[in-house]
Order: structure tokens, then C-alpha cells, then sequence
């Protein structure tokens, strides 16, 4: 498909402006790590851990391009399977670490399954989609994706990774998106969201700002999360409101099918009651972690401390930055999580605006190469494969870059390639080998 | 191959999906050009800020220089004790506790608990600030010993005169919440920073406050030391030279304390420039009790001190110092006949009311009614002249304002006369015009203010706004700012011949009369007493006195007060004779500091337009 010129002209097997983007980032990745922890000596079990995640990773990106990606299409079923199977696993057999059982450790080394089972998600998705047929394109499809994959998040929740699920979800999003799915549909699931969200993180204000509440508007709507006659009021609104909406357009000759209207009104509804959910849900800490998204600097002390350090960190590396192994943020240890979730920050002291935009180019370099190679690829199942991919690292690199610089909330979320994380590492290479192995076989298909 | 309808479509939402990357990615870029480059400098400080800990070595303060040179208010050294880190070992802690705790005066389990807690964090202690150079000889000693034991100069204000001046200096204090929003780091203050609370250390704190050194320290997110980075030095303020002259000042304090009541306040000025060269107000206090060293004991009760400036706060009737401004009337308005005897048989009938005179003068003229400071010769006079010209010559020198000089608080006292009263819409009656010949009513006036006027008779009718600040020299670079100037602030425009009489009558007081004590041998010395009326106790004493050598002009003039005192020529005036005498003693006051040209220069300059 497309231009065969720029998207896969000629006959070779491999994309190398993709290789190269991943090798260049891989290194990088490497050289930031050992810079950000103090000592680099074999008895760091950082830098044992990436020398040992760097073979195994690279042997990932070589069987993912090696093995026909048809398989996974092939034997989806399996692959959901071997899914399930690892999240109950982990669920019976993980060890608890921080809060949450994501991890198996094994005698020689660990690893999170969450990270490798976010790739065969996306592979189940698509060939799911591909099943299709015909109904690809229908809501249908995407109702039953969603029972399909209910049982994964629910078991991811279980842990509870909930990074992972904020990685996934947009990344099935961007999946669904490509396989040309009505956009109204793909509409109300951000609606559906959007209200939660704003619900979630307008309470969760008012909830850390009492004195709010003297406002008597706002009272109101905070009773909304609680108060049962104010609920019902709300929904009737809402009702009334889509009714309204759906008369007026009549009125005006715009005909839209009456099932739009009717299914918006239930979105936001379904919003308000998400919204009501997690509210009653949310634990303190996790309200810490909103409010540190909202005003950072309320509280330099407390849960803004991370995200400010980072971003002092970055501020003070300027356009060239301090050099390699010489950052005082990140060596003195106020930047938290320096060599996983905050590497960027390390990158933006020591290799200053050029490290950061060196980075974001390599992403966008990767980006622009896996949408390539969705245009060229054989088949539909190939094309689908590469759209998930692409949302899996857009996500990441929209998350990782948006809470450094401070427009998404800290979400734990590291930087695929750069930071450290041996099965994140493997996971990703994997994801960029299947990647290579739809490029490799576009011609056959 | 996937189907041609849908070939179109998948094109298109792939190229959809890769302008949003491009559209966030330029965003992310924008935002981080911003961080990086447009918020480089202010992240930059946060970090260095972060990564620094300062054990900050207090600068000297500028000194406080008198006119002929003496260091006023001066600086001492000081000594901060840390320990950094190092060892942790019990054994060598408890060593180390043991042979610190007796200078530091505090217990060597409290020491050792302390070093204990500070040495497993790895943070920088602070074992003791503020020590005097008594204790540190041993610890200079005992460091060398101790590794990781640091033993910091710094310098903490110091007043060597004690009492010296002591309303006019001002003293030093913590910084209060105000002032540390005012004040923050910006400026180098920090939380432990002293700041003027008064006075000159107050007025002037921005130039006498010099830059405080310090050790920069690198340390980690617990605060733990790494390393050291540099030993940045100090830089002292700048100096500030006053005009006070320090034996004169010393001779006002000195007669003060050993008054009859210890309460007054002298002032001296200047009365060819207005410089102020003594201002005493007693009870004074010693400043170094507010900068005391954390090894000296001191009286917690000692820090209540009367902060209550009399020389330029205190109202009182300025009594018979006050019969100069009616004389200078009479001899004014040429009604009266100076030569005239009056005959003061100690009472004076003013119709219904009897005035008593303080003795019984028998018949005066208006040179002996000045020298014994007949009370009966002025009502007459006074009852002859009429109380409006007498008010017209208050204004002139401008009774019930201040003196303008540069230090807040200053009264302005009280003007009194019929014109005021008819302000007031009261009456005005003859027993009001014979209680403002003699001074007394609701006349009020500054010790200062009285010093003003003794100047302004000095130098024939200058009225001078009373400075005291001559210039600040930058120890840095060494400039010179002049601050203090030579300000007219009226010209009391009697006649020449008004002065001439006023001149020979106030030294004939001194020759001959109540002002006796006040004489001093080879120079002119004019002056006037007064004892002011106080129906709720002992009298005030006043002494009022200017005196230059023979054929120059007078080079001084002096105000003295005292408390119930009881009589102004036997309190006030051998406190007035001790200023002179301390000013003719200073052999560099035997040249005229202005010349006679000059001196005309600046009367034009003030006049001429």
C-alpha cells in the first residue's frame, strides 16, 4: 500500500532508519542509566541487570523479526491464553513489591510479565479485528473486543499495574482508530472518559481544598458525588438535555441516526457513575498524585517534590547541559526514580535541550517509520499490528515527555529504550522486531 | 491484499495519527525550548541551591565613626564550632564530647547525643555559634586533634563605649516576620541575621550590612556532605562617619549620669553648619546586650531598656531661657529703654493677680535683669511690649516645630501666643502674657529645639536642620558618599544691632550673672539659665550656652535639661561648662573651620535668590 518508493521500496528485509532510531536510543539509554546511578561497578545491580537485559533484548528484536508475524494471527487464541495464564500467575506466584504483586522473581533474575503481556494484547487485538472480516468496521467489533479484553485489564487491576492499563487503553484506542471504526464511536469513549476524568479530578480538588466548599455552586457539585437526590437530578438533566438536542436537530433538518443521541446521553451518564466509582475507590496517595499534577508547586515537600526536582533538573542542564556523569540533580539524588521513570530528566541536565530534542527525534523517527511500514505491509493483520505498536509508543512517549514537562499527571511510566527496566526493554525490542518482521515480509504476504 | 475501499481509508487515518505525533511532539518541543532555555537561570539557581549548604561566616559590620576618628560602634570576633561529618565511631565521639562540652557549656551527653545524631545522618552540626575568643584559644587548640571539627571566624557587632551614643546608634536585633518578608536571601539575610533596630543601625542598615562569607558545601538530598566546594570570603559594610565630636558627647553623658537625677539630655550643635556635635539623652543603654556572646551570661532583664529619647521627645517649658526671645523683642521693637530701672521688690501686680519673681532684684536694668533673670523686669516689659511681638519673634525661630533633624520621633513642642490662642478661639489674658515673657504656659519645647535656637542666636539667625550623619566610606572600593549638609531652614531676620545687644547681654549672664558656671578661660561663652516651673514635683534645670574664641564666631552651642533638676545653673550648667570646656580642650578646634568667605557664600546661596 501507498508509495512503494518511501515505504518499503526495493527488496530489503529490514527497515534500517528503524534499526538505527532503536540502536542510537538504545545506547543513549545506556549511556544515561550508567550515569545515573553513582557507581558503575558489576556489583551495581542496575548496571548488571541492563548488561544482561541488552543481549536477552536484542535476541527479542531478533526472533520478533525472524518469526513470521502471521503466526500470531494464526494462533491467537493461544497467545490470549499464555496471557491469562501469566496474569494469574503472577496474581498466585508474583512477588509483592510496593504496593502491588507484578513481579516474578526467579533465582538468577526478575521479571514483569504486565510488559510482555501489553505487546501480545495488542497482537490478540489486531488479529481479533482481522477475524472480523467484513464487520471490522462495525460497533459490534468493538463491543466485543471489549468483553474480549475485559478479562486481561481485570486481572491487571488485580496486581494492581495501573500503568499498564494507562499505556494500553489509548494504544487500543489508536488500534481502533486505524481499523476505521465509526469515529463517533471512538468519540463517546472519550467522552465516556472525559467526564470521569474531569469528575474524578474536580472532586479529588475539592476533596484536598476544603475551604472550596464555601462556594455554594461548588457545594453542589460536590454534592454530586455522593448525594442521591443530586445524582438524579443530574441524569434527569442530561436525559432532558439529549432529548432536546436530538428535537432541536430534527428542527433544523440535520438528520443524525436517533441512536447517537441516545447513546451519548448513556456515555455521560456512564461518566458521572465512573466518575462516582473511582472517587469512592481512590486512596489517599493517589489523590496526593493528582493534586501534584494539578499545582506542582502547592507543596515542594511533598508529592510536587518529584515532578519539580525534574524539572529543575532539566532547567539547569540549559542547551548543552552540564556533561555526562556531572549533573548535581540527579547524581545528589533529588531527582527521584532517576534511571526509570524520570531518565528524561537525566538526559535534560547532563545532555541539556539536545539530549531531549535528540530523543524526541529518535521517537518521532520510530514513529514515522512504524506508520511506514503499516503502509507497506502485506496484509490487513500486518497493518493492524503496526497501528497498535505505534499507539503503545506514542503513549509512552506522549506520557513519559507530557509529565516532565507537566501537562499529565505521574503516572510511573518509563521511557521504553532509554530507561531502565529489563523487561520493558525486551518487551519493546520484541514489539520493534515484529514490526521489522511485517517489513520483512511485505512483499510475500 | 486488503480490500481497495478500505485501502483509502486505512491511508488516511494512519497519516491522521501521524500529524497528531507531529502536532504533540512540536508541543512537547515548545515546552521544553521553554524549560531549557527560557527558565535555564531560575532552574539553574534551584539547583545549585539544592545541592548547596552554606555554614555561613557573618561579615563584619560597618563601623560607626565620631568626627575625630573613634570607632564607636566596631565588630569582635566570633566563633561558629561544626563538626562535619566523618566518623561515626562511638568511641571517638564520646572522646571528642568529653573535651569540647566545658568550653561549649553544655553537657557531654547532650554534646555527644547531638554529634551522635549528626554524624549517622552525615549532615553538617552545629556544635555552638557565637563563642568569644576566651573559649576558642583552647578549641583552636582542640581542633587539630579532631578531624572533621571546623572552627569558623565571624564577627558579631561590638561597642566598644558601651553606653556611648547609645540613642543615636541604635542597636541590633533578630529579624522579625516583617522584616524577613522584606529581607529575604536576596539581600543576604538570613533567619539567624541581626538586623538595626534603631538609630543609625537601623537608618543605615542597608549600607553597614556588609556580604557574609561562608563554607559551601556540596550535599545530597538527605542534606549528607560531599564534598567541600569553596571558602568563599566575607565583605565588610561600609563605614559610617558621624559628626559628633567624642568629648563633647563623653563630657554630656558623663554630666548626665552624675546628675542630680541622672535624667536629662544635652545636644550640641555646631552653629556655623548645623552638625550635631553631641546628643545625650540619659538613662542611656549599652547596645551589646543585644549581641551578646553564647558564652557570657547576661541578665535577660538587662534587654528592657528605655528607649525613650529625651533630647528630641522630652517636652517642657523652656522657662527662663525662653526671656532671650523677649528680650530680643524689646531690644527689637526700640520701645523700650534698655538703660530704664525697674524695681523688683519679688512681686509684680498685674491687677488681680500677683506674679512672683523668683528673688527680690531691687532696681535692674535690662543688662542685669537678663544676668539675674529678673522675672519682674520682663513682665514689665513684657506687659509694655504686648504679647504679639513676643510671638512674632517665637516664629521667627520657629518654636513649636521641630528641629527637622533627620531621626523619627522628634516632638515638635508647643507655640504660645495670642494669635495661636485666637486659632483656638479662646481668650487671651495679661496673666498669659506674663507667664510667656518668663517662659512658662503652655510654651514647650525639645531639648534639641533649644539647641537650634542657641545656635541660631549663635550665628545670628540661622536656623540650621541638625544633621549628625557626615559621609559613609565603602570598605570595598573605597568611594566617599557625603551625606551630611549644611541646611537653612529660616533666617531669624532681626536687626544687626538686635544681636549685638542680645550678645552682650547673654555674656554678661555669664560674666556676672546666673550662668557663672558655664565661664571658661580665653574664650567667649554666652548663655542663659532657666528652671522651669513643675507643680508635680522638683523644678527642671535648663541650660542654654554658645561660645566661640575671642574675635571669631562662636564655634558651638549647647542645650543641656535635667530631670528635677531643681535649678538650671547648679544642674544643667556644670554639665554645660564640661561640653565646652571638652570642645576648646581639642586643639584642632583652635582654627576656624569655616572661612569668613565661605561662610558668606553659603549665607547668599540661601538668600541671594
Amino acid at each position: 500500500m501507498g508509495d512503494r518508493k518511501l515505504f518499503g521500496g526495493g527488496r530489503s528485509r529490514l527497515d534500517y532508519i528503524l534499526l538505527g532510531a532503536m540502536v542510537a536510543l538504545v545506547l543513549l539509554g545506556a549511556l544515561c542509566i550508567m550515569s545515573a546511578v553513582n557507581s558503575i561497578s558489576w556489583a551495581n545491580p542496575v548496571v548488571r541487570t541492563h548488561c544482561i537485559a541488552l543481549p536477552v533484548g536484542a535476541f527479542a528484536f531478533f526472533i520478533g523479526w525472524s518469526f513470521n508475524y502471521q503466526i500470531y494471527d494464526e494462533q491467537w487464541k493461544a497467545l490470549y491464553m499464555f496471557i491469562l495464564l501469566l496474569l494469574v500467575g503472577v496474581l498466585l506466584f508474583g512477588s509483592y513489591q510496593r504496593g502491588s504483586r507484578s513481579w516474578f522473581v526467579l533465582p538468577f533474575f526478575s521479571m514483569q510479565p504486565s510488559e510482555i503481556c501489553r505487546v501480545c494484547t495488542i497482537l490478540v487485538a489486531a488479529a481479533f479485528l482481522d477475524r472480523r472480516g467484513r464487520r471490522i468496521r462495525e460497533v459490534t467489533s468493538v463491543f466485543w473486543l471489549c468483553l474480549l479484553l475485559l478479562p486481561i485489564f481485570g486481572l491487571i487491576m488485580m496486581q494492581p499495574d495501573f500503568s499498564s492499563v494507562v499505556v494500553t487503553l489509548p494504544a487500543l484506542l489508536v488500534l481502533l482508530y486505524c481499523t476505521g471504526v465509526n469515529v463517533f464511536y471512538l468519540g463517546l469513549i472519550a467522552l465516556f472518559a472525559g467526564v470521569a476524568g474531569f469528575f474524578t479530578i474536580s472532586w479529588t480538588y475539592i476533596y484536598l481544598h476544603p475551604d472550596t466548599l464555601s462556594y455554594p455552586l461548588v457545594q453542589v457539585f460536590h454534592g454530586l458525588s455522593h448525594n442521591g437526590w443530586y445524582i438524579a437530578g443530574f441524569a434527569t438533566a442530561v436525559i432532558v438535555l439529549g432529548y432536546v438536542a436530538w428535537w432541536l436537530f430534527r428542527q433544523f433538518r440535520i438528520y443524525l441516526p436517533s441512536a447517537y443521541f441516545v447513546l451519548a446521553t448513556l456515555m455521560v451518564l456512564a461518566g458521572l457513575f465512573g466518575g462516582i466509582f473511582v472517587e469512592h475507590q481512590m486512596k489517599p496517595h493517589q489523590r496526593k498524585r493528582v493534586e501534584a499534577f494539578l499545582a506542582p508547586r502547592s507543596d515542594p515537600q511533598g508529592a510536587g517534590y518529584n515532578i519539580l526536582q525534574a524539572q529543575i533538573a532539566m532547567g539547569a542542564g540549559g542547551i548543552m547541559g552540564k556533561g555526562l556523569f556531572s549533573g548535581t540533580q540527579s547524581r545528589l539524588g533529588f531527582v527521584p526514580e532517576r534511571h526509570t521513570d524520570f531518565i528524561l530528566a537525566v538526559v535534560g541536565e547532563e545532555l541539556g535541550l539536545w539530549g531531549t530534542l535528540c530523543v524526541l527525534g529518535l521517537y518521532f523517527l520510530i514513529l514515522w517509520r512504524i506508520i511506514g511500514v503499516a503502509y507497506a505491509s502485506g496484509d490487513r493483520y500486518g497493518y493492524l499490528v503496526c497501528a497498535g505498536i505505534f499507539g503503545m509508543f506514542f503513549t509512552y512517549m506522549l506520557i513519559n515527555y507530557g509529565m516532565l514537562i507537566g501537562i499529565v499527571p505521574v503516572a510511573g511510566i518509563p521511557l521504553p529504550f532509554i530507561s531502565y527496566g529489563g523487561s520493558n526493554l525486551v518487551a519493546s525490542l520484541w514489539a520493534l522486531g515484529v514490526v521489522q518482521s511485517v517489513y520483512a515480509r511485505r512483499l510475500r504476504a | 491484499m486488503v480490500m481497495a475501499v478500505t485501502k483509502v481509508l486505512f491511508n488516511m487515518r494512519l497519516k491522521t495519527m501521524m500529524v497528531l505525533a507531529a502536532v504533540a511532539g512540536s508541543i512537547i518541543a515548545l515546552r521544553l525550548i521553554d524549560i531549557q532555555i527560557l527558565r535555564h537561570n531560575a532552574y539553574l539557581q534551584m539547583a545549585e541551591r539544592n545541592r548547596t549548604q552554606i555554614l555561613y561566616q557573618t561579615a563584619p559590620r560597618g563601623r560607626v565613626f565620631t568626627a575625630d576618628g573613634v570607632a564607636v560602634a566596631s565588630n569582635a570576633p566570633a566563633f561558629s564550632l561544626y563538626y562535619l561529618g566523618g566518623s561515626t565511631d562511638t568511641e571517638y565521639l564520646k572522646r571528642l564530647s568529653h573535651d569540647f562540652a566545658p568550653h561549649l557549656h553544655v553537657s557531654e551527653d547532650a554534646l555527644q547525643a547531638k554529634l551522635q545524631a549528626g554524624a549517622s545522618s552525615g549532615k553538617a552540626v552545629l556544635l555552638a555559634e557565637n563563642l568569644s575568643t576566651k573559649s576558642t584559644v583552647a578549641l583552636q587548640e582542640l581542633q587539630y586533634y579532631y578531624p572533621g571539627i571546623y572552627l569558623i571566624e565571624e564577627t558579631k557587632r561590638n561597642y566598644p563605649y558601651g553606653i556611648f551614643a547609645s540613642h543615636l546608634l541604635g542597636y541590633l536585633g533578630s529579624l522579625d516576620e516583617k522584616q524577613w518578608r522584606k529581607r529575604d536571601s536576596k539581600l543576604g539575610y538570613r533567619l539567624s541575621s541581626k538586623i538595626g533596630k534603631n538609630g543609625i543601625e537601623k537608618k543605615f542598615e542597608q549600607e553597614l550590612k556588609g556580604k557574609d562569607g561562608g563554607v559551601y558545601l556540596e550535599v545530597d538530598y538527605r542534606g549528607r556532605v560531599k564534598s567541600i566546594i569553596e571558602d568563599k570570603k566575607w565583605a565588610a559594610g561600609s563605614d559610617v562617619y558621624l559628626t559628633l565630636d567624642f568629648a563633647v558627647q563623653q563630657a554630656a553623658e558623663e554630666g548626665l549620669k552624675n546628675s542630680l537625677t541622672g535624667r536629662g539630655a544635652a545636644v550640641a550643635l555646631d552653629p556655623r553648619t548645623g552638625a550635631v556635635l553631641a546628643l545625650a539623652s540619659a538613662p542611656a543603654y549599652d547596645p551589646n546586650i543585644f549581641v551578646p556572646y553564647s558564652d557570657e551570661e547576661y541578665d535577660p532583664e538587662s534587654k528592657k531598656i528605655n528607649e525613650y529619647n529625651l533630647a528630641l521627645q522630652g517636652i517642657y517649658p523652656p522657662a527662663s531661657t525662653f526671656k532671650v526671645i523677649t528680650a530680643a523683642a524689646a531690644v527689637e521693637s526700640e520701645q523700650i529703654d534698655l538703660k530704664r530701672k525697674i524695681n523688683c521688690t519679688g512681686k509684680y501686680n498685674a491687677g488681680s493677680r500677683i506674679f512672683k519673681c523668683w528673688g527680690t532684684h531691687g532696681p535692674v536694668d535690662f543688662w542685669e535683669g537678663m544676668a539675674h533673670s529678673c522675672d519682674v523686669y520682663f513682665y514689665s516689659v513684657a506687659a509694655q511690649l504686648g504679647a504679639a511681638a513676643i510671638e512674632r519673634v517665637q516664629r521667627m525661630f520657629m518654636f513649636g516645630r521641630p528641629t527637622g533633624i533627620d531621626f523619627p520621633g522628634e516632638k515638635a513642642g508647643n507655640l504660645y501666643g495670642p494669635t495661636r490662642r485666637a486659632r483656638n478661639k479662646t481668650y487671651w489674658f495679661i496673666g498669659d502674657t506674663l507667664n510667656l515673657s518668663i517662659g512658662q504656659g503652655e510654651l514647650l519645647v525639645t531639648p534639641i529645639k533649644l539647641a537650634q535656637f542657641a545656635a541660631a542666636l549663635a550665628s545670628r539667625g540661622n536656623l540650621y536642620r541638625p544633621y549628625y550623619v557626615e559621609k559613609i566610606v565603602s570598605n570595598q572600593t573605597g568611594k566617599t558618599e557625603q551625606v551630611g549638609k549644611t541646611e537653612i531652614l529660616q533666617h531669624a531676620d532681626l536687626k544687626p544691632e538686635t544681636y549685638d545687644v542680645l550678645f552682650q547681654a547673654l555674656k554678661y549672664t555669664v560674666d556676672n550673672g546666673t550662668a557663672r558656671r558655664a565661664k571658661i578661660k580665653g574664650v567667649d561663652v554666652y548663655g542663659k539659665t532657666g528652671t522651669a516651673q513643675n507643680p508635680h514635683g522638683p523644678d527642671h534645670g535648663w541650660f542654654m550656652a554658645f561660645a566661640g574664641y575671642p574675635g571669631e564666631k562662636p564655634a558651638i552651642a549647647v542645650a543641656v535639661f535635667v530631670e528635677y533638676g531643681e535649678s538650671g545653673s547648679a544642674a544643667a550648667g556644670p554639665i554645660a561648662h564640661d561640653m565646652l570646656k571638652a570642645y576648646f580642650d581639642n586643639p584642632a578646634h583652635h582654627q576656624p573651620q569655616k572661612t569668613q568667605e565661605e561662610y558668606n557664600e553659603l549665607l547668599e546661596e540661601t538668600y541671594g535668590r
